[in-house]
């Protein structure tokens, strides 16, 4: 049942992959599987940064109204002035956004649920409210080359998120703060009770996920143009779904990088598939929904007998 | 009853005990949780505390590990005077506590657990790298100096039992240069057998020199293992025995306070 838990994810994977190599050939072309890397690069990047937070315990409802402020603050910046500055002006809103979720959730005790819902629902009206909602042009075309292009055989954006998920893989696995954020998640009280600074611990873990959140809304601003005050809508749950069908687990302490980015193509493949059958884009939320119940209920469901046996 | 001759393992005559409290009270409200008490707890030596409940066991292990201060009195660790304000403070003085929660973290492997908020790191400082290596093999040093049934060093503790469990946690205890293991009743939540090996590991603890403060309310396991045990009562220290020389029936007394009880041989000056 080990076995299954583990590794259920990894036979999914490759047995869609299998079979949508063998019965579909555009799905097999290199312009569709760059599509499907391209389409969810941006999403895999706050998935990457929602692991940290899901195996501490939390999770961040407000990883979409991150990007959508990193993608008008940094058009708004870019278009006045340069590149340079909107991209830094950027990620200083997302860490901004980032440590204020943190300080709530860690210094003021307030539930990540309730923390974050609040903070996206402000953000995104406030971004509403500047914009008054609609989309802003002048960002320099050239900036399209990280939303937009590639470079050898991977689109830009994938690159972006090959680094991003290598550096976050090693941070969650070999370093001091991953291990701090599964201890955690495992046991509060006995990392506070071991000399654990769990506070800034958890600030760390958000403001992380805040500055992700940016650098998607970047990538996001480069495959338009422009500064988009409804990027990324309802990312959070995307992510969050991708999370936990990685093998993730709400109650914290469970979940690992490699899962995590298995669980974002897996969901990205379905959807890639749906496509290619001609079956209606209606249909895609349903299809998520399912294999997200489906993922927990088997995992669940395993525990359950590993618990009666003993 | 003559008691002086009496010595623990390790224990030599007239040495000064590694942790004592001297005259110790605490009040919570208007309630006397502890009223001038005074207990000594000797390296090489397995020192009980018993006594009904609220009689002020965990009040007076909460005030040794520094969880609480006293209102009066001293603590004492190798003769001088100390004031901890933290439980940090008394652990980097020496004096480790295993809770009956065991603080363990179920989700992460036995090494992780051994070394919890003291990783050792490897690499660039900067980059606080974990050295997993090192710790996997040295936390597994570690438990099989104590124990003799090892768990599997990279097993969740999760999936451990409850004596594997409390064993690690005493591990980690009797690591990084402590003197002095309270432990609140390590065995209470284990069977038979596990009691057993927990108490073995315990039994090591005294023969490797540490000062040893267990609180038990199993009085079989009190006449096995301790070597001096104190008996508190209704936040008084009633007296002490040591073990070689008194009865079941002289503790119960002493814990009750059924029949008029001679003051302690002990000596709480």
């Amino acid at each position: 049942m080990d076995y299954v838990r583990r590794y259920g994810i990894v036979v999914v994977f490759i047995a869609l992959l299998v079979i949508l190599a063998v019965t579909l050939p555009q799905f097999r072309t290199a312009a569709n599987l760059r599509n499907v890397l391209q389409q969810n690069s941006v999403i895999g990047i706050i998935a990457c940064a929602m692991t940290f937070a899901i195996i501490s315990g939390g999770f961040d409802l407000s990883v979409g109204a991150g990007a959508a402020l990193a993608s008008v603050v940094g058009a708004r910046l870019m278009i006045e002035s340069g590149i340079p500055l909107g991209i830094a002006g950027a990620l200083v809103a997302g860490l901004a956004l980032g440590l204020l979720n943190g300080f709530l959730i860690a210094y003021a005790g307030v539930n990540p649920f309730v923390a974050t819902l609040g903070t996206a629902t402000v953000v995104r009206g406030l971004i509403y409210v500047s914009t008054n909602a609609t989309p802003f042009f002048g960002v320099p075309m050239s900036f399209t080359v990280v939303g937009l292009g590639r470079t050898g055989p991977l689109p830009n954006a994938t690159w972006i998120f090959l680094v991003v998920a290598l550096t976050l893989a090693f941070a969650l696995h070999q370093t001091r703060f991953g291990h701090y954020v599964y201890a955690i998640g495992g046991n509060i009280v006995a990392a506070a009770e071991m000399g654990i600074n769990v506070r800034r611990v958890k600030l760390a873990v958000y403001a992380l996920v805040g500055v992700s959140a940016a650098v998607a809304g970047i990538i996001l601003t480069g495959q338009t143009a422009s500064g988009q005050p409804q990027a990324a809508l309802n990312y959070e749950l995307a992510a969050i779904t991708a999370v936990i069908v990685g093998g993730a687990s709400l109650g914290g302490g469970r979940g690992g990088m490699a899962g995590t980015i298995l669980g974002v193509f897996l969901l990205g493949l379905v959807s890639n598939a749906l496509n290619l059958y001609g079956v209606s884009a209606f249909w895609q939320p349903v299809a998520t929904g399912t294999i997200l119940v489906l993922a927990v209920g088997i995992d669940s469901y395993s525990r359950r007998s590993v618990f009666a046996w003993r | 009853m003559n008691t002086d001759v009496v010595t623990g393992p390790g224990e030599q005559g007239g040495l000064m005990p590694t942790l004592r409290a001297r005259h110790v009270s605490k009040r919570f409200g208007g309630v006397v949780a502890l009223d001038d008490v005074s207990i000594d707890v000797a390296a090489g030596q397995i020192t009980g505390l018993v006594g009904d409940n609220g009689a002020g066991k965990s009040t007076l292990i909460r005030i040794l590990s520094a969880v609480l201060g006293a209102d009066d009195g001293t603590i004492e660790l190798d003769g001088a005077p100390v004031d901890f304000t933290s439980p940090a403070e008394a652990r980097a003085a020496g004096i480790e506590t295993v809770y009956q929660d065991l603080a363990l973290a179920g989700n992460m492997p036995v090494w992780a657990n051994i070394y919890l908020g003291r990783e050792l790191l490897r690499g660039p400082r900067a980059l606080n790298i974990l050295d997993k290596r090192r710790m996997a093999i040295e936390g597994e040093a570690m438990l099989s100096r104590l124990s003799r049934t090892m768990p599997p060093i990279d097993a969740p503790t999760s999936q451990l039992s409850g004596g594997q469990r409390q064993a690690i946690a005493i591990a980690r205890a009797a690591a990084w240069g402590s003197k002095v293991i309270i432990m609140d009743e390590p065995t209470a939540a284990l069977g038979p057998a596990e009691t057993r090996a927990v108490e073995e590991v315990i039994a090591g603890l005294r023969d490797r020199g540490f000062a040893v403060l267990i609180i038990s309310h199993n009085l079989e396991q009190v006449f096995r293992l301790v070597d001096r045990v104190w008996v508190l009562r209704r936040g008084r220290m009633i007296g002490d025995r040591w073990l070689s020389s008194s009865s079941p029936e002289e503790i119960v007394a002493m814990i009750t306070g059924a029949t008029a009880v001679l003051r302690g041989q002990g000596g709480t000056a």
